[in-house]
């Protein structure tokens, strides 16, 4: 029987896809990158994960997870002949704990379900990736996501206290839990962010946090991009972290604006969308603050919420902004550099610089609060050459970031995408070590090769103990 | 395995030179070498030599921790004491770089100038930054800030395999190839030696307040964010920290008298020292079992769910049915100080013992690092 | 391989869609599937596929297409502007043309062809009344149940083509009423309601005698040409007529696009108006009474009010002037599974949607629930405890104003 028959078996004929155009239907996540699986499966529980592990064992196939496919790296892009698991069936809340501040959910939640389905208890899942209407939580634990958010609550893996993990053998493990600092290595931390090299996320126990008592949204307009850059920088150096701390530039205000129409100032040069939240007294100085900077930064005009409604559409504007660039050109290619807050202005300016001598079209939105840069280069692959134009700026950018001290993702991950930039990053001494713990988890290179680390990380021969 | 003159012969064959350039006088310690690297390269080529030569080896901050996980006796000490310097400071990025050997306090001290924090254990009187990142520990704040791992951001180590490896990245968010900064934060040194670490900062509140409470978990239910709240024999207390408006509103909304400073708790120091992880609705149950194993000093950490303690005498029957009770709560209790051949300082090894067993031996192939110092005597 | 007709995805369509996935939870086959076969994405991924000549546009190429409901949910959630409703039409086409033998073929000759014809849909229908009349309905499955939720068909069945109402005073303008196919037949007591309610703000309404089908269904369902020739003959009945008044969602949807199917479909286009858009407008102009209340009552937005033509305030506006309090049943506005035909050609994506449609219908706990499409006004009615009523916003105000 081969592996088809098998997973039939198992899964019953609806749940696994062999025909050439379900292959090419999940060919793809949202980045640029692209690969047929050999065969989809649609599992529903943990046992048939496992059992789907054990079937790719025993033929030798290469195993991919697969969530919504809204990763932008190419982390759920299948390898040739892969077996491609989409988890996007284990979408159930298994428990919500209110006093622990806990929920115990399927991979394939939906990111912004969890938090809808938590309305009324004073609590919300805090990472809010701009995906996070589509994309999973497994998915966000994969990819360590984070989000306009993150700034002040911190990305997926401060909030992912335990995950059930399919091993490379199908294994089934529990890896942390609801109680602080379980004895041993912090397997969990490994998991969160490692793009489902380790092995496949079942379920997830994740942290719930309390939803604020009141929260100040603030859309701050400027005529020059460089003065929202440097009110962002010095907000943070005031020692100032809002909850969110985002900004666009010009033409990214406007492709939005035809989207959501949310009165965005369509002639402002760059907008800074800020947040603070908390104890009511707090938050009015902490917005007091932020409003000082930037009009000593020349903020051309400071717009607050007025209600839930507003920050809503606000929000979801802000949220838009990747998928809205189609709008500008068929194609695109996304950067997710991280710099140093104090080197953030800087480095704009450069990346503004490197694209206007390719004569590229950019557009900017990025999480400013924490330095984590997403220049956007829309552009028409029909173009003869300009692919190579666009990928040898974009890499340039890349140079820059991580020059001024900076890294590859801040939270999209590394994927196919940016596997062979990680030598910007990090040495050979520091890639072997990183593929020393993929092969601790699994030593048979089973779980999505390929991705993360580039080929022949492994450099050195482990010795012998 | 090496003792004594065995392992001078060793030393002697192999890298003498190297370990008597590095002598540290100044450890008074049952090693056969203490060695005071004064980089990070210095380190790993310690580590090869010590890898080679076979020589079990342990590594020395403050020394507040050497108990935790119960480590086999070693030949060789490494301590960070000439890895001790605040190497980058940028205030304006609220991040630091540091070497591992730097006080928590000396650190904590100048970065108030801006009145920064690293968010380290507040009464760590001697801890290193190298060993509060190896034990994993965090301070009481984490119920605000989150656990030390969470600001953790990179990693320069010296690998039990003798080499210099950077983990993570120095950025204050990343999603840039596997969390080695993570996995080394609670290693307890079984993976090589930590020899500088990058951290993220945050600014401390404008005015602090720490009011007494009567129940402690209904005064946190009702308090938006507060620094910690901790209980105990004493009575309880809710820390606040934001601006000063904010803190005077929350310390009159809680009742209770307030004082407007953080009174932290003097730290358990008994010679035998429990302590309870367990999920943070469990933690009331936590200190009715830290109570009936004869505990006269604890801590409770509510919200977090760790329940520290301190014990005259290990009684094994009481600490092995608390320790039934945490683990049937999927939570641990861990024998910090003062654990014997009767008990385990971990219990029950993790489901996951064959990937953490993988993970030593790709790190630390020949065994040298901290040997049994892991749950499964790793 | 190509395309074959002239409304096959074109490349600028298929180009404009950036795979960012925004789209999958809006939709309701993905989230009942999981599967990205069964996404906007995934569609507009195999029509690529075919079209780039990378996949056979066969059976399961059909599948995939035939699976969608056409909701156009996955419109109002796109933030690059993807018309997919339009692709999904054109690639139906293709499927069409590719296969005219498929198992489709029935529905094609049925909404294509027949149901351009008054005399054909009214004999159906006269057929459908006397099966309801005979209580046949009630003991069957499948279609027949369905039919036991549609209002009780008057016999003869009428039709207001070709006639036409006049204010009580001196008509403060002129609006064509499209008639429709179904609608006339079996839902005239929502054509009197707009009518009377037009009526009373002054207008006067003419049903020109020469229209016919909107061709919604036709397109929907593939048959490109005889939507075209449907769209034609309209865009010819219609000329002359400043204000086109569509009293349901698919058809008032449909002609807003007809630039795509006839030469002059453009000009009819920009005249074409729903009638809740309407009415709201009347309201706002001062030329309608409100009535005070504050009777609770849910809505439900059809798709192509709310996705199709992003119509989202007028219905509630409407039953605001009524006396009543709109509840909201579903403020992410997804598919009650009527979707047109496909309730009865999907049965079990159309019942599972309609469960959980009724299951929040009763999570509001509300009595009387309100929708402005006769599609969806027979699947809520199918799926909702007899104890709740199912009603049309314009007929309720019509109820309340006369």
């Amino acid at each position: 029987m081969d592996a088809t028959a098998r997973l039939i078996e198992l899964l019953g004929v609806d749940r696994v896809r062999t025909e050439p155009i379900d292959r090419m239907v999940y060919a793809k996540d949202s980045g640029v990158t692209a690969g047929e699986p050999a065969i989809v499966v649609l599992p529903e529980t943990t046992a048939e994960v496992a059992a789907v592990v054990r079937i790719a064992a025993a033929f030798d196939m290469p195993i991919v997870a697969r969530g919504a496919g809204t990763g932008l790296a190419g982390g759920a892009v299948a390898c040739p002949g892969a077996l491609l698991v989409v988890l996007t069936r284990m979408n159930q809340i298994v428990m919500v704990d209110e006093v622990g501040r806990t929920a115990l959910v399927g991979p394939g939640l939906i990111n912004l379900d969890l938090s809808h389905a938590l309305v009324g208890r004073n609590l919300h899942f805090a990472p809010d990736p701009s995906s996070q209407q589509a994309s999973t939580i497994g998915g966000n634990a994969a990819t360590n996501a984070g989000g306009p958010h993150c700034l002040a609550e911190g990305s997926t893996v401060a909030h992912v206290l335990g995950v059930e993990v399919v091993s490379a053998d199908g294994e089934i493990l529990m890896l942390g839990g609801a109680a602080p600092d379980p004895p041993g290595y912090d397997l969990r931390g490994l998991m969160v962010g490692s793009e489902g090299t380790l092995g496949i996320v079942t379920q997830l126990l994740v942290r719930l946090t309390e939803n604020p008592p009141q929260t100040v949204t603030m859309l701050i307009a400027f005529d020059d991009i460089n003065d929202a850059a440097r009110t962002g920088s010095d907000i943070i150096g005031a020692g100032l972290v809002p909850a969110a701390l985002e900004m666009m530039d010009h033409e990214m205000i406007v492709a939005i604006e035809n989207f959501v129409s949310a009165g965005l100032p369509v002639e402002a040069d760059a907008v800074l969308l800020a947040e603070v939240v908390g104890h009511a007294d707090g938050v009015a100085e902490e917005a007091g603050v932020i409003r000082s900077i930037a009009v000593r930064n020349r903020a051309t005009d400071v717009r607050v919420a007025s209600d839930e409604d507003e920050r809503a559409l606000l929000w979801k504007g802000r949220k838009s902004a990747f998928g809205a660039i189609a709008q500008a050109a068929p194609d695109y290619y996304l950067n997710d550099t991280v710099v140093p807050r104090t080197r953030f202005v800087d480095v704009l300016g450069e990346i503004y610089a490197i694209a206007d001598r390719y004569g590229i079209r950019l557009m900017n939105v990025f999480h400013a609060g924490d330095g984590n840069l997403h220049p956007l280069v829309s552009y028409d692959a029909s173009q003869p050459g300009m692919t190579d134009i666009v990928v040898e700026a974009a890499h340039e950018m890349v140079c820059v970031a991580v020059a001024a001290g900076g890294t590859l993702s801040g939270e999209h991950g590394i994927g196919l995408e940016k596997r062979d930039l990680m030598d910007q990053v990090f040495t050979d001494v520091d890639l072997d070590a990183q593929a020393r713990i993929s092969q601790a988890f699994d030593p048979a290179r089973r779980m999505n090769p390929g991705k993360v680390l580039p080929d022949g990380a492994r450099c050195f021969d482990r010795p012998s103990s | 395995m090496f003792r004594s003159a065995e392992l001078v012969t060793a030393l002697r064959s192999v890298t003498r030179e190297l370990f008597e350039r590095l002598r540290d006088e100044t450890v008074d310690a049952d090693a056969a070498y203490v060695v005071a690297p004064a980089s990070i390269e210095e380190a790993a080529a310690v580590l090869a030599a010590a890898a080679d030569a076979g020589i079990p080896t342990t590594f020395r901050g403050g020394g507040n921790r050497r108990q935790t996980g119960a480590p086999a006796a070693a030949d060789l000490i490494v301590t960070t004491t000439r890895l001790a310097s605040i190497i980058d400071w940028r205030p304006d990025d609220l991040t630091v770089i540091v070497g591992a050997g730097l006080p928590v306090d000396d650190l904590e001290s100048e970065i108030a100038e801006r009145s920064q924090t690293a968010v380290l254990p507040e009464t760590a009187a001697g801890s290193t930054i190298g060993g509060v990142l190896a034990a994993g520990a965090s301070g009481y704040r984490r119920l605000r800030y989150g656990p030390t791992r969470d600001r953790v951001l990179q990693v320069r180590m010296a690998t039990g395999y003798g080499k210099v490896v950077t983990g993570g990245s120095p950025v204050v968010k990343s999603s840039t190839g596997y969390g080695m900064a993570r996995l080394v934060t609670g290693s307890l040194g079984s993976l090589g030696l930590i020899g500088e670490v990058t951290l993220k900062l945050w600014s401390r509140p404008l005015a602090v307040s720490t009011v007494r409470v009567d129940d402690a978990a209904a005064a946190y239910r009702r308090t938006y964010r507060p620094l910690a709240v901790l209980e105990t024999p004493d009575g309880a207390s809710l820390y606040l920290g934001g601006s000063a408006n904010q803190v005077a509103a929350q310390a009159v909304a809680i009742g209770g008298r307030a004082s407007p400073n953080l009174a932290w708790p003097e730290p358990i120091t008994d010679p035998v020292r429990v302590e309870m992880r367990v999920p943070a609705a469990c933690v009331e149950e936590a200190i009715r079992w830290v109570q009936r194993i004869g505990a006269t000093r604890w801590i409770a950490q509510h919200g977090v769910g760790i329940v520290s303690a301190g014990i005259d005498a290990l009684d094994v029957a009481g600490v092995g049915a608390a320790r039934a009770w945490a683990e049937s709560v999927s939570g641990a209790l861990v024998v910090l100080a003062g654990a014997d051949d009767r008990i385990d300082p971990w219990g029950t090894p993790p489901p996951s013992i064959e990937i953490q067993r993988r993970i030593k031996a790709a790190f630390d192939p020949a065994g040298i690092c901290n040997p049994s110092i892991l749950p499964g005597r790793l | 391989m190509a395309w074959v007709t002239d409304w096959a995805p074109t490349a600028d369509e298929l180009n404009s869609c950036i795979d960012c996935g925004l789209c999958l939870p809006a939709c309701p086959t993905f989230r009942l599937t999981g599967d990205e076969s069964a996404s906007p994405r995934g569609r507009i991924a195999a029509m690529r596929a075919v079209a780039g000549g990378r996949a056979p546009l066969d059976g399961r190429f059909a599948e995939i297409m035939d699976l969608c409901l056409q909701c156009r949910a996955c419109e109002t959630a796109c933030p690059s502007l993807v018309p997919f409703g339009r692709m999904m039409e054109g690639a139906r086409g293709e499927v069409a043309a590719h296969r005219p033998d498929a198992p489709t073929i029935g529905r094609r000759v049925l909404f294509g062809r027949l149901i351009g014809s008054r005399v054909l849909v009214a004999l159906a229908s006269a057929a459908v009344g006397l099966a309801q009349r005979a209580g046949l309905a009630s003991v069957g499955s499948g279609p027949l149940r369905k039919a036991a939720a549609l209002r009780p068909i008057p016999i003869p069945v009428p039709t207001a083509a070709g006639r036409e109402w006049l204010p009580d005073g001196t008509p403060i303008g002129t609006v064509a009423l499209l008639s429709g196919c179904v609608m006339d037949a079996w839902y005239s007591q929502t054509h009197i309601a707009v009518i009377q309610v037009l009526r009373t703000a002054g207008y006067r309404v003419v049903a020109p005698p020469n229209q016919t089908c909107c061709g919604a269904l036709a397109a929907h369902e593939g048959a490109v040409y005889d939507a075209a020739r449907l769209a034609e003959r309209n865009a010819e009945a219609f000329e002359g007529y400043d204000r086109i008044v569509v009293d349901s969602a698919g058809c008032s949807a449909h002609m807003k696009g007809y630039r795509h199917w006839a030469d002059g479909g453009a000009k009819v286009a920009d005249r074409v108006v729903d009638a809740n858009e309407f009415v709201a407008q009347l309201l706002t102009e001062g030329l309608l009474p409100v009535i005070e209340g504050d009777v609770p009552i849910g809505i439900q937005d059809p798709c192509h009010l709310r996705h199709a033509q992003r119509i989202v305030e007028a219905p509630r506006a409407i039953l605001g002037a009524a006396g009543c309090v709109p509840i909201e049943i579903d403020p992410a506005g997804m598919c009650c599974g009527a979707a047109g035909a496909y309730q009865l050609t999907h049965p079990d994506v159309s019942d599972q949607l309609g469960r959980i449609k009724a299951d929040q219908i009763a999570g509001a706990g509300v009595a009387v629930v309100a929708s402005p499409n006769p599609g969806c006004e027979m699947q809520l009615r199918a799926h909702v405890p007899p104890d709740v009523e199912v009603v049309h916003p314009i007929e309720v105000y019509w109820d309340k104003i006369k």
